[in-house]
């Protein structure tokens, strides 16, 4: 057995609501190794998105344990989960997400320039990630001069170029087309194999849905399903 | 890098930028300009002020009090010997006042006559003119200043009479004669103020050699000159000046204060505008590692990047204007207020020292880092997954 990298344990995540509170995870007991490239998929409102924001330490579970890369995250100080996540955790947002003052290049370094590396050694990071992602030839340019499938292969080199342990990643295709929804989990699916990081995915997206390799579905923020499939 | 980040977004916010850039070179420009104008007035005062009045100190007979006419007649004492002989070697001058009263064309009106020596070179009063050249001329000449002639009426050549008591409080009437009416810059040596020789003077005071001031071509070593006088430096006689200047620079500080204020109001709204423009990139920040503290700094960062480009902007466009008032000078304009106050009638030229620019740089850089800090609280209370999806 490979090595666990996300583990949750009796999670529950409770959003106070006007009277009481709202349960939009309950019980949620999961794990995820090294490598994997696995799927929540589920209705609106089944608590995929929350899940990933768990588990990336940008949300703090109600109970229950969560650990992440052998840490609890919800004993982790703001400083300390912020170095969780700019050292071993990439993430992919359905919008993309890119700083739009900065060019391919800088969007892409900007990661690395928190992890006080030199600049050739950054330099040498994110001509890489965009090599993965076809995107050297844009290195100037700024993302509102990109296609929708440019703007998210930049923002996975900017999720690949710290080489993270973990890739989170919510809906990446819903705003990308047929042929650009492929084009980027082909080159998910090969950093994937390539690199053996752990990508976990929230989606709707048949597309997506058929390139992974383990599917969880949610359903009211419970575990309805954890399938494991035949790699693509 | 983050300061590149902060510079592009600076640049990103478009005009709204370029106004708080121009608001806060305006009132550094203004700020600059307009302190360099009382400092240039405060020296300029004082420049003539110890070129016509106190050279470069000056004892007064201890019963002298200039806020009290009726000490004038009491208030001299006799040269030393060794004032004497610094008077004869051109160091030091002695002036003689006494109260008075003229009646020009029958019109009654009290004055301070000043005697002072006619050769003496320290002061710039044009004493050359005091020179009585036959003794027994009945008629005295004098000199007036350019405001006391204006309102008295009087110019060159009129005579009128002049009476004083003596020591023994005998009255004395003399006709004198206006020699000269000298275009002195120093009011305190022009309203209400006869001149005459100083011997002749001392003579019809029924005096020997006697001064209530006496006035040092320089700074003495020791200053002390026994219990009749009081010295006083060039410090001590312009305290009264300075504080009526500063008093002027208050208002001056007003207008900044507000302008400065308005800045403050700009900077900090562009903040919040922008940060509320820029949650998700926040809420990306937070994602990609960053701490809220490195957030706050950057933004903050941001707005003092405006204080930066504002010192540019001073650079560039204040320069021409500071150089032309620094060498050409600005003639202020002269309202009633200000008629007491040595500087007025020249172009004052604006004098400005770097510790000036520099607390001047330092208060605004304080209060645009305070504008600009002051929005972030709002990213403190941020939530990273309510800020990612836009939520604030
Ligand atoms: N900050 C919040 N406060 C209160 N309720 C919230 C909050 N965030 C999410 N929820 C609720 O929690 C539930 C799960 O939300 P979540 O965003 O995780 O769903 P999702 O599965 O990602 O849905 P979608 O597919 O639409 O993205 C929803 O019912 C949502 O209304
Ligand atoms: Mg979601």
């Amino acid at each position: 057995m490979s090595k666990i990298l996300i583990e949750t344990k009796h999670m529950t995540k409770y959003y106070p609501t006007g009277e009481g509170k709202f349960t939009a995870l309950q019980d949620i007991n999961l794990s995820f190794e090294k490598g994997e490239f696995a799927g929540l998929v589920g209705p609106s409102g089944s608590g995929k998105t929350t899940l990933l924001n768990i588990i990336g330490s940008l949300d703090t579970q109600s109970e229950g344990e969560v650990i992440v890369l052998g840490k609890e995250v919800s004993t982790l100080s703001a400083r300390q989960s912020a170095a969780l996540r700019s050292k071993h955790i990439g993430f992919i947002f359905q919008t993309y997400n890119l700083l739009p003052v900065y060019n391919v290049y800088e969007n892409v370094e900007l990661p690395l320039l928190l992890l006080k590396m030199s600049t050739e050694e950054r330099k040498k990071a994110v001509m890489e990630a965009l090599e993965w992602v076809g995107l050297t030839d844009k290195l100037k340019s700024r993302p509102n001069q990109l296609s929708g499938g440019q703007g998210q292969r930049v923002s996975i080199a900017r999720a690949m170029v710290k080489k993270p342990q973990i890739v989170l990643a919510d809906e990446p295709t819903a705003n990308l087309d047929t042929e650009n929804s492929l084009h980027i989990l082909d080159t998910m699916l090969k950093i994937n194999r390539e690199t053996g990081t752990t990508f976990v995915f929230s989606t709707h997206d048949q597309k997506v849905v058929n390139y992974l390799n383990r599917v969880i579905t949610l359903v009211d923020g419970k575990k309805a399903k954890d399938d494991l499939k035949v790699s693509v | 890098m983050i300061l590149k980040l902060a510079y592009k977004n600076i640049l990103g916010n478009g005009w709204r930028s370029l106004i708080n850039v121009i608001i806060l070179s305006i009132v550094l420009t203004g700020m600059i300009w307009m302190q360099g104008l009382y400092d240039g007035w405060g020296r300029i005062a004082r420049r003539q002020m110890i070129a016509w009045q106190f050279g470069s100190g000056h004892y007064e007979q201890v019963n002298y009090d200039k806020y009290d006419s009726f000490t004038l007649d009491k208030s001299n004492a006799a040269l030393s010997p060794e004032m004497e002989k610094q008077v004869a070697d051109g160091k030091a001058v002695p002036i003689l006042y006494s109260a008075g009263v003229i009646y020009p064309q029958g019109r009654m009106t009290p004055v301070v006559i000043k005697g002072i020596p006619t050769q003496q070179s320290i002061l710039a009063i044009p004493t050359e003119y005091l020179k009585i050249a036959d003794k027994s001329a009945p008629v005295i000449p004098v000199i007036i200043g350019k405001q006391m002639a204006k309102s008295t009426r009087l110019s060159e050549g009129d005579q009128f009479t002049m009476r004083w008591k003596d020591i023994y409080g005998v009255f004395n009437a003399y006709d004198v004669v206006i020699a000269k009416v000298m275009n002195t810059p120093v009011p305190t040596t022009d309203v209400a103020q006869v001149w005459m020789d100083y011997d002749k003077l001392n003579e019809v005071k029924a005096l020997n050699n006697s001064a209530t001031l006496i006035v040092l071509k320089d700074k003495p070593v020791n200053s002390d000159l026994g219990s009749d006088w009081r010295y006083l430096s060039t410090d001590d006689s312009m305290a009264g000046t300075d504080a009526m200047i500063s008093a002027k620079r208050v208002g001056g500080y007003v207008i900044f204060t507000l302008l400065l204020f308005l800045a403050m109001v700009a900077i900090f709204d562009t903040q919040i505008l922008s940060i509320f423009k820029r949650r998700k990139e926040i809420g990306t920040l937070i994602a990609l590692g960053l701490t809220k503290r490195q957030i706050i700094r950057l933004f903050t960062l941001e707005g003092t990047l405006y204080m930066l480009l504002g010192t540019v902007f001073t650079g560039i466009f204040g320069m021409p204007l500071f150089l032309y008032f620094g060498i050409k000078g600005y003639s202020m304009p002269v309202d009633v207020s200000s008629y007491n106050i040595a500087g007025m009638s020249d172009s004052i030229k604006c004098y400005y020292s770097p510790i000036m620019i520099i607390s001047t740089f330092l208060i605004v850089m304080l209060v645009t880092v305070f504008a600009s800090w002051l929005p972030t609280a709002r990213i403190a209370r941020m939530k990273a997954t309510d800020a990612l999806l836009g939520k604030v």
